[in-house]
């Protein structure tokens, strides 16, 4: 038994340098030393909302009051999807001076994001950090989403564009997210941003 | 036939099996890294990110070296004590949250249901402590020198050990 145990620590030992290796080496792999969740938020079990607080927050839940509480000491905002579909609507953001950031990964900001959203996916931001940031930095207004629900990734986006410089006072997280979105019948781009593919409002004549 | 080496065939197979299934459920999660990130984050174990992202980011890849390992049949003892080090204390872990939730929420523990990080995606939790129980179960038959039949280097180490070294169905040929 005890050659068991020796072969046992060999395997551990080889298996853990091939395994850190490999995720060294994969195009999704993680970096090791990167703070993945900065301290704004519990993890995403514990945030339970299914759907966007409301803009008094009168009639949130605790929880929706914890997670506006945590934004506030951010210095950052949140909108319900009433005040979304405003910014969408409003002309400044076909100027871009309003502007929409999908948190969320390629596979799922292809099969439909909000019309003219940029991607920045929180987990592996490189490739589309500095054209984010520029748009940003000549925004006045950044809505921030992702799925909505338990996803805490729009939160995580916010404080990472605001640690790269962005006025906090611009960024406000829509929490209700890409689910509250179609949910509400609004429309949706698919693919590539401005691909021109757009799945039409439900509720448009 | 004997028994013996009957039993060590069919063992072979499940080590077999076992090998396959922990191939299965580390690429899974090899693929999906920021998913198996947010699942570990949910048991509340560790807070610093070096040792989240590294059970996030490396552990699936050795998931996969265990199950390579097991279905070739290289260091297939060590292997399998290992494999009882990784899925004993994430059982307990696993435990822990469903006792938490059923619990916190008043249900029973069998009507429990989620994502448990384990690579297979939601499951009602009894079932999989049954099926990690039954994993467990089998790693100790191998662990004990079980399933030598088709391994290309059942033990690391040199014959000065017959019990190591020797297929199990030599030793009942013989005896």
């Amino acid at each position: 038994m005890v050659r068991a145990f020796q072969e046992g620590v060999i395997v551990a030992l080889v298996g853990a340098i091939l395994a850190f290796a490999a995720n060294a080496f994969s195009p999704r792999g993680l970096k090791l030393s990167r703070d993945y969740f900065p301290k704004i938020s519990q993890p995403a079990h514990a945030v339970t909302t299914g759907t966007g607080p409301s803009s008094s927050a009168t009639n949130a839940s605790t929880v929706d009051e914890q997670v506006l509480s945590r934004l506030k000491e951010q210095g950052l905002q949140a909108v319900d999807t009433p005040a979304a579909v405003a910014l969408f609507n409003d002309p400044r953001r076909l100027q871009e001076t309003i502007v929409f950031i999908d948190a969320r990964d390629a596979e799922h900001y292809q099969k439909g994001h909000i019309p003219g959203a940029y991607q920045l996916d929180y987990y592996h931001p490189e490739a589309q950090l500095p054209q984010v940031l520029s748009a940003c930095q000549n925004a006045e207004q950044i809505i921030v989403y992702c799925n909505g629900g338990t996803c805490e990734d729009s939160q995580f986006t916010a404080v990472m564009l605001r640690d790269a410089g962005i006025p906090p006072s611009k960024i406000h997280v829509y929490l209700g997210g890409i689910t509250e979105w179609v949910k509400q019948g609004h429309p949706v781009e698919l693919q590539d941003r401005n691909s021109g593919a757009l799945q039409p409002s439900k509720t448009s004549p | 036939m004997s028994t013996r080496p009957l039993m060590d065939r069919v063992f072979s197979l499940a080590r077999v099996a076992l090998g396959a299934l922990f191939i299965y459920m580390g690429l899974n999660k090899a693929l999906h890294p920021v998913e198996f990130l947010k699942l570990v984050r949910q048991y509340e174990m560790v807070s610093d990110p070096f040792i989240l992202n590294s059970i996030a980011g490396a552990l699936p890849w050795f998931e996969v070296f265990c199950g390579v390992l097991l279905m070739a049949g290289i260091a297939v003892r060590g292997t399998a004590l290992v494999l009882i080090g990784m899925l004993v204390p994430f059982t307990l872990l696993i435990l822990k949250r469903a006792l938490a939730v059923s619990a916190g929420q008043q249900i029973a523990l069998c009507a429990i249901r989620f994502d448990c990080g384990c690579g297979t995606g939601e499951v009602l939790i009894c079932g999989k402590l049954l099926q990690n129980c039954g994993l467990i179960l089998l790693s100790g038959f191998l662990a004990k020198g079980l399933g030598r039949s088709f391994a290309l280097r059942y033990t690391l180490f040199s014959p000065k050990d017959p019990g190591d070294s020797k297929p199990l169905m030599q030793s009942a040929a013989a005896s």
